[in-house]
């Protein structure tokens, strides 16, 4: 017997997601429906953006650009999410119908297990319409391009994305405890709205609280200063590529204590 | 009529074994507007004005708090159901029940959004109203926001009886419906009050069906300089738009059930 | 040798006692009350190398939880289980490489992959090498044609074949222990033995051994050379099917019928001389557990030997009415176990 490592792992991810991707493909319909639902829901959000600056200048003194590269990025660190982590809006009524159960029986990690049932292609046009507003919004504020920034910005990306993975991992796991999380999940997911503001508009205690309650500040805004404010670093974003990894982690933890709670319930 | 009492008895049930989705509802609620609050409290010190577009940040903000909660009350997951249904094929059970698939529907609805009032939107009148210190009137108004919100709610639940309907068409109900909600919460004010739009978009999203759903009832319910000429536009708008759309999700529900029992679904 | 293994298990659950009405789910909002119940009360059990076990019970018996703590999701609250001489839910996953499960509706299978491509990636999973997997896909083919579902994604089979298809993925990493959940249910008749002929084959060219939970009697007839009763979480027989009809051997069902023409016989008047003749003979009979049902026309009268006269009983009906014909069956596996549920005494 192989030791099932990180490359067994993902060897199998690669397996079931390009023979999932070749068969999705075969469901054209489907796929352009969702894509220009994604589309919509962010030209929307767009507006609404636009609609404020229309009255308003400038928030907290950050212009339309920066805010803008905020947008962008929030819309890239979501990208993840929806793609991979799609299957977590499933897990309720997988809960509730008692299907969970299916999952339970392979030798290999539960988690990873039902994660990779699903890969999301849909999510796709989103990081497009992210990386375009990141690219309009990088000229308009007359950043210079190096190589270092960039890898920077990838670095944060992950981090954000992991972030992000993290909370709905979280959310999704509340099924297990109560009957009806998909409220869970939709106030949650109404939050990451609100990713796209700097963090700096609320209050101490609510800095604290999108920190590290509920932290969103992390899917956007202190990775995003890598870029916006390269020369005078927040701590936040120092130690955010660690403290995702951290988090991520416990979230998997809680995600997986639910799971073998949930069978312990006989349902 | 009993049978009606007896689904809106239901809805009322199912909405009470839920608790804690009642708890988590409002918990994330008033996170959401402390989220906001915070916005605009931002956006109106950046700029440096008292009034914007005519509207203050305390109108702004008793507007969004009300729009938020009403929006909670009203929200149906008709289209979502809808998409399950036909998806594991039970939509079948729904159609063989002895009395109209879209007033079956609408009861049940009713039911939990009878629950949603009390413990939603009561509440926050009652909250906006001390904590403002009278920022809403108490008045002729309260009677005509709530014909105004009779109104609203059978015009959404027609706008949501249209586009369950396509779900009838294709497996692909979750694009279906996070476009109807974006255009829903856009167009219908939710989100940012429709003074602030731009004039030239103001004029068209006066005249869609989306603003009739929140806009209407809640400038009945906050603004006092209303004149008997606004109170008959704005109704004769909802009725105009409530008739229109209830003639076409029947004529189109029919349709789309036909269509699907031709081809066999 | 035993491969699976039960010491006095044991498994208790927490229940919500939800209160009715509108008034009682406002209660229920503020305050919750729990009971506790046994789903499996202090069950024995040992299983050799190669038995297919029919596990029956009737609904909320026990029977899935008892699976899933051989499955190694689920922990006894008391006493141990022992696969393969380790307990399951101390190592879920090392024990899930050594088990097959099917779940008669729960397909496991990637919904929108060819089963070919899912046989794939099940193969990188169980970490099954070229050889064996190859041997395996020509065992299959010797047992039974799957070409027709190759290419099939899962999302276009029907029930049956996604059954076979689940069915054919648990055996392919030849496990030691197959754990099979109503694997016919919903299946016609001709796929219904077309998958029992396979499981049957399997087990006897790779001596897999295989639980299976049903409540279709031609299942456990056509595969178990055993069988274990359980109901209310407590076992009530354990034995193989031989001895279960030895045990009722003095039963037999007498069938009447009272007119030439079956079909001009309605059937709420049958039902309601069924239940006229059932009260008729208890009193004039000692066999305390004479039954008298319904059968498409005929009237079938469940008796023991032991206790009474078959001819004694049909004199006593002739007295009264013209029987037109009369037929002797011996008693169905489905009778004995609906007779052991009904009785609820451990044998």
């Amino acid at each position: 017997m192989k030791k099932r490592n990180v490359k067994f792992y993902l060897a199998i991810y690669f397996k079931i997601i390009s023979q999932d991707i070749k068969s999705k493909l075969s469901y054209r319909v489907d796929f352009i429906i969702s894509t220009m639902g994604i589309l919509f829901t962010n030209i929307a959000g767009f507006i609404t953006f636009w609609i404020i600056f229309k009255n308003f200048d400038n928030i907290n003194d950050w212009n339309y650009y920066e805010i803008l590269f905020l947008y962008g990025f929030s819309l890239m660190a979501l990208t993840p999410t929806q793609c991979l982590f799609d299957n977590n809006w499933n897990l309720r009524d997988y809960v509730y119908s008692g299907d969970f159960i299916k999952y339970c029986f392979r030798p290999i990690d539960l988690y990873f297990y039902y994660i990779s049932e699903i890969f999301d292609l849909k999510g796709i046009g989103e990081f497009m319409m992210g990386v375009g507003i990141i690219v309009y919004a990088w000229i308009n504020l007359k950043y210079s391009v190096t190589i270092l920034g960039i890898l920077a910005l990838i670095v944060m990306w992950i981090a954000a994305s992991l972030v992000m993975a993290g909370i709905m991992n979280i959310a999704a796991a509340t099924c297990f405890w109560m009957n009806n999380s998909g409220y869970v999940m939709v106030t949650v997911f109404k939050f990451t709205e609100y990713t796209k503001y700097p963090i700096d508009i609320f209050n101490k205690g609510f800095r604290i609280f999108f920190s590290f309650i509920i932290p969103i500040a992390f899917v956007t805004y202190y990775p995003s200063m890598v870029v916006l404010n390269s020369h005078n670093l927040p701590i936040l974003t120092i130690i955010a590529p660690i403290f995702s990894v951290l988090f991520f982690y416990i979230s998997y933890r809680i995600w997986m204590f639910g799971a073998s709670r949930y069978n312990g319930t006989g349902t | 009529m009993k049978k009606y009492l007896v689904l809106i008895r239901t809805g009322i049930m199912d909405k009470l074994n839920f608790r804690v989705s009642l708890i988590v509802t409002f918990v994330g609620n008033i996170i959401y507007l402390i989220t906001i609050y915070f916005l605009w409290k931002a956006i109106y010190l950046s700029s440096g004005k008292e009034t914007v577009n005519g509207m203050t940040f305390n109108d702004t903000m008793i507007y969004l708090v009300l729009a938020t909660a009403l929006f909670n009350m009203m929200e149906i997951f008709l289209v979502w159901y809808m998409g399950n249904q036909v998806r594991s094929g039970k939509i079948v059970f729904d159609l063989i029940k002895p009395i109209k698939f879209g007033l079956y529907m609408f009861f049940g609805q009713l039911g939990e959004v009878v629950v949603n009032f009390v413990v939603i939107f009561l509440p926050t009148v009652v909250i906006v109203y001390i904590v403002t210190g009278g920022g809403i009137l108490a008045g002729k108004n309260i009677l005509l926001f709530f014909v105004a919100m009779i109104l609203a709610f059978i015009i959404n639940y027609c706008i949501n009886m249209l586009v369950a309907a396509l779900c009838l068409f294709t497996e692909s109900s979750w694009g279906i419906n996070i476009m109807k909600e974006v255009i829903v919460s856009v167009l219908s004010g939710k989100s940012i009050p429709l003074a602030f739009f731009p004039n030239s978009i103001k004029s068209i999203v006066e005249l869609l069906p989306f603003q009739a759903v929140y806009n209407t009832p809640l400038t009945m319910l906050i603004n006092n300089n209303l004149s008997v000429e606004n109170y008959v536009k704005m109704f004769g708008m909802q009725i105009l738009w409530l008739m229109v759309l209830l003639c076409g999700a029947v004529w189109f529900w029919k349709y789309s059930l036909r269509r699907v029992t031709i081809n066999g679904g | 040798m035993e491969i699976i293994e039960l010491i006095n298990v044991k498994r208790e659950f927490k229940i919500l006692n939800r209160r009715e009405g509108i008034a009682g789910g406002i209660k229920d909002l503020f305050s919750r009350d729990y009971r506790y119940l046994s789903a499996v009360d202090d069950i024995s059990l040992k299983i050799k190398k190669g038995e297919i076990v029919g596990y029956l019970g009737p609904n909320g018996a026990g029977k899935s939880t008892t699976i899933k703590m051989m499955t190694g999701i689920l922990e006894p609250t008391s006493g141990k289980v022992l696969v393969n001489g380790k307990e399951p839910y101390r190592n879920r996953i090392e024990n899930a490489q050594d088990i097959g499960v099917v779940f008669g509706q729960r397909s496991q299978l990637w919904w929108s992959l060819p089963l070919k491509e899912s046989f794939k990636v099940l193969k990188e999973i169980y970490q099954v090498s070229d050889k064996d997997y190859k041997d395996m896909l020509d065992l299959y083919m010797s047992l039974i044609d799957i070409k027709n579902l190759w290419d099939k994604p899962v999302r276009q089979m029907s029930l049956g074949q996604r059954t076979l298809s689940d069915i054919l993925a648990a055996f392919l990493h030849n496990p030691s222990v197959v754990y099979l959940d109503e694997p016919t249910i919903g299946l016609d008749v001709s796929m219904k033995s077309k998958i029992q002929e396979f499981i049957k084959g399997l087990n006897s060219q790779k001596a897999t051994t295989i639980i299976l939970t049903t409540h279709d009697m031609g299942d456990v007839d056509a595969l178990c050379n055993r069988i274990v009763i359980i109901d209310k979480g407590k076992k009530l027989y354990d034995d193989n099917i031989e001895n279960l009809h030895k045990m009722f051997g003095m039963y037999r069902i007498m069938k009447i019928c009272f007119s030439k023409d079956v079909g001009e016989l309605d059937y709420d008047s049958l039902k309601d001389k069924a239940a006229e003749l059932e009260k008729e003979l208890q009193e004039n009979f000692s066999g305390d557990d004479m039954t008298v049902s319904v059968d498409e026309g005929w009237i079938d009268i469940l008796m023991n030997e032991e206790d009474v006269s078959l001819m004694e009983v049909m004199n006593f009906i002739q007295s009264k009415q013209h029987i037109y014909n009369i037929k002797l069956e011996e008693i169905s596996t489905e009778k004995v176990i609906k007779k052991i549920y009904e009785g609820g005494t451990i044998l």
